[in-house]
């Protein structure tokens, strides 16, 4: 009796001794304990509140990192977020969407579902796919990286020969009501990311191809700024190809009004000024607005700096009148670290020529002690950005806008 | 060719044969002066068709057609005939000649789908060069239907557009093509060129918009200048209707404004916001008018008479018509009065007066030599106000 009530005693301490001293409730075990409802064959409103508590855990940190060491409830996720109704995929989509925003996440996601890039690319791409723009997002979150981005490339890849993957994808983006349920906007940052490759950039530099001109009169989509954002990086990646800026100053493709449209405003130029402009930034009607987010319109002064890289490219942009615009949106311009940026550029436009050797700015090599001495002005800029920023933050005052002398 | 029925074969009915030639001279060559028009008539040795075969001229010709275009074959090989007669005529350059060719293989409605496909394609094609353009495009879309993957259809369609104009419809054409085949370098010149013609189409509107924002406020200014002076004005149409007065009469004037009169001139402002109009002057004797295109508010009325009256006027048969003599009267039409406008004041001061109304934003006055009896009788039985100032206080004089 003794032995039996020690054994008792010990299973019970042993118990005790194997987890926390209090009977409290494990997160882990409380996580795995939704794994069954989550499963395909689940009761629909039991898989609705399931995904509904999942996606709630998404929302933190904490409850990512928790997530991420639950390998299969990661992919039943997955395999719910595809699933057809009643299934609840548009939540388990969502859920997907704040766990890829997290970079500590992607290792874990991939781990469950190798294919996961390949899947969502499926659900994204289907024009009858309702939750097709969540797909969109999780690849633009996942694509951040350059693992998933990479993994993301093969599938792409992985559709060819009949047609090519990316060319679906521009097509998608380019095509209004590809799919009549989601619109869309998060295949411009996915484009974006995937800018990044030059496999990528090829493809959508390919002179024997229509691809990057369709992207142009997107910079001026104004229903979405993740769209407009990111089409207008995929531009700015591609104009990293130095090779290419003749051809695309040029009329093949003629991107650079596509860049200083959204820049433009309603300016009253004389007559003369207007015919040196470039004819679609001629004549802009008085309700003419500029690009509202501060960031898209640094991106679109980057683009063209990277245009005038070498030489022919600086003359041509400066031949296509962009001086003009610029000097407007200088005036204009309330955020600081973008005023900067177009300053910049103005002075590239406006200089002296470099000297012999300096042809190409992208290829340039800076000595060490030059290099340094760059870096230290720009962190100083930097902090005069940031103090200019606290000085504004602390005594507001409205910026009036159009308040320009001429 | 005449030729007596060869009998069965034999020496002696050769003989026969052969004698005849002694006597009757072989009828079936060509005639020497004629030979080569004869020889052209041969199906076999022909250089050029003739444009349309007549079976007396062209018994032998029209006998091969026959066999081409025989009702016995099946639909698809008769309308590959067709096919090949269109071609032959679109080759040629005879487009009419090739619709037609192309229009009969249609008619057979042969089973074959790609076939028409290419009737229909080539019809367009031919089309376009006559100038059919929506013809074309029907026929476009017609071979598209059939075969949604004939690039040409699609180049020819986008062809088209693209002479009516119809650019961002090209773009799109070229945009359907370019999905088929992404490297199609027809497509992709088209295609920048349509896209940039259409760019260029939107801006000439802006441009075009802009100028008219810009005429509207001149002509606006104008008007709102005319207002402040107090100086009514009238519409010609004014009075006719009584809804024409509900539409504003601000949108007659300035339409007035825009076109100006029929001689070109139109009330204008300088430099200092100074007016000046066009100005006409009747002469009732006879019959005759001067027209100033641009009489300035400022100016006075003597200064323009003694300009114009320096020499008297070619049609002042009495040569009476000096400066010093004549008399100038503004007609209140409402009334039916006449106001007698002093030579000296100014144009502003006259148009100003209670009782002038500009019509159809020309001022006219009337003139003629005060003493002569002509004047005397034109003045007769007509209420004449001969003292301005009085007649601007309304004082009846």
């Amino acid at each position: 009796m003794g032995e039996a009530g020690a054994a008792t005693g010990s299973l019970a301490g042993g118990v005790a001794a194997a987890g926390s001293p209090m009977p409290e409730a494990d997160p882990e075990a409380e996580a795995a304990k939704l794994l069954p409802f989550l499963a395909p064959g689940a009761r629909a409103d039991l898989q609705t509140a399931a995904a509904r508590h999942v996606l709630a855990l998404t929302g933190s940190g904490p409850g990512r990192t928790l997530l991420a060491g639950q390998e299969a409830l990661l992919r039943a996720l997955v395999e719910l977020a595809a699933a057809p109704a009643p299934a609840p995929a548009r939540d388990a989509a969502r859920a997907l969407v704040n766990l890829a925003a997290d970079p500590g996440l992607h290792e874990p996601l991939l781990a469950a579902e190798p294919r996961l890039p390949a899947r969502l690319l499926g659900r994204a791409l289907d024009p009858q796919w309702p939750w097709a723009e969540e797909a969109a997002a999780v690849l633009a979150n996942l694509s951040r990286e350059p693992a998933p981005c990479a993994a993301l490339m093969a599938a792409l890849a992985a559709a060819e020969p009949e047609e090519s993957g990316l060319e679906r994808l521009v097509r998608a983006l380019c095509t209004p009501g590809y799919n009549g349920h989601a619109p869309l906007h998060y295949l411009g940052p996915v484009l974006s990311n995937l800018s990044q490759r030059p496999a990528a950039r090829a493809f959508l530099l390919d002179p024997n191809r229509c691809v990057v001109q369709r992207l142009l009169p997107l910079t001026q989509y104004p229903d979405s700024s993740v769209r407009r954002g990111g089409v207008v990086g995929t531009l700015r990646n591609c104009c990293f190809e130095h090779r290419h800026h003749e051809w695309l100053l040029g009329p093949e493709v003629d991107v650079l009004p596509h860049l200083l449209l959204p820049l433009a405003g309603p300016e009253d130029f004389s007559e003369e000024e207007m015919e040196r402009l470039p004819v679609d930034l001629q004549y802009l009607l008085p309700d003419k607005q500029r690009e509202p987010d501060p960031d898209i319109r640094k991106m679109l002064i980057e683009a063209i700096m990277l245009l005038t890289a070498t030489a022919p490219g600086r003359q041509q942009v400066r031949d296509q009148g962009a001086y003009l615009i610029l000097r407007e949106l200088h005036t204009w311009e309330p955020e600081p670290d973008v005023r900067a940026t177009c300053e910049k550029l103005i002075q590239v436009l406006i200089g002296d020529e470099p000297e012999r050797g300096m042809e190409n700015l992208l290829e340039v090599q800076v000595p060490e002690d030059v290099e340094e001495q760059l870096q230290q002005l720009d962190r100083q800029e930097q902090e005069q950005c940031v103090r200019e920023q606290q000085e504004r933050e602390l005594s507001p005052e409205p910026q009036a806008e159009g308040a320009a002398t001429t | 060719m005449e030729q007596p029925a060869p009998d069965a074969a034999g020496d002696e009915a050769m003989d026969a044969f052969l004698e005849k030639f002694r006597s009757q001279p072989y009828r079936g060559g060509f005639r020497e002066d004629q030979w080569e028009e004869e020889f052209a008539k041969i199906p076999l040795f022909m250089k050029q068709a003739p444009s349309e075969v007549d079976p007396r001229e062209n018994p032998d010709l029209a006998c091969l057609q026959s066999i081409i275009f025989d009702e016995e074959r099946s639909p698809e090989e008769q309308a590959k005939t067709y096919k090949d007669e269109g071609n032959d005529y679109f080759k040629e350059k005879d487009y009419k000649k090739a619709v037609i060719s192309y229009t009969e293989g249609l008619k057979k409605k042969c089973a074959d789908p790609d076939l028409n496909a290419v009737l229909y394609t080539n019809r367009a094609a031919a089309q376009y060069y006559l100038g059919n353009l929506r013809s074309a495009l029907n026929d476009v879309t017609a071979a598209r239907k059939l075969k949604p993957c004939h690039l040409k259809a699609i180049v020819r369609g986008a062809l088209c557009h693209l002479e009516l104009k119809n650019f961002a419809e090209a773009v799109n054409w070229c945009d359907e093509g370019l999905q088929i085949d992404a490297k199609e370098k027809k497509l992709l010149e088209m295609r920048a060129k349509a896209d940039k013609l259409k760019r260029t189409e939107q801006r000439d509107i802006r441009k075009a918009k802009v100028k008219e924002k810009k005429e509207q406020n001149q002509n606006e200014a104008l008007l709102q200048a005319v207002k402040a002076r107090n100086i009514k004005l009238v519409s010609e149409a004014a009075g006719e209707d009584e809804d024409s007065a509900s539409e504003c009469p601000g949108e007659l004037f300035l339409d007035g404004l825009s076109s100006g009169n029929p001689c070109g001139a139109r009330l204008s402002v300088d430099d200092q916001g100074r007016l000046s109009w066009p100005v006409l002057f009747l002469y009732p004797e006879y019959a005759q008018s001067d027209f100033i295109s641009a009489f300035h508010e400022d100016s006075r009325f003597i200064d323009h008479l003694m300009v114009m009256f320096g020499e008297t006027p070619c049609w002042d048969l009495e040569q009476k018509y000096c400066p010093d003599n004549l008399e100038v009267y503004f007609e209140d039409e409402d009334r039916a009065e006449l106001y007698r406008v002093p030579p000296k004041s100014t144009l502003l001061r006259v148009l100003q007066h209670p009782r002038y109304f500009v019509k159809a934003l020309t001022p006219a006055f009337l003139v003629c030599v005060g003493s002569s009896p002509f004047c005397r009788n034109y003045l007769q039985g007509r209420k004449v106000h001969q003292s301005f100032l009085a007649s601007w206080l309304g004082r009846s004089c």
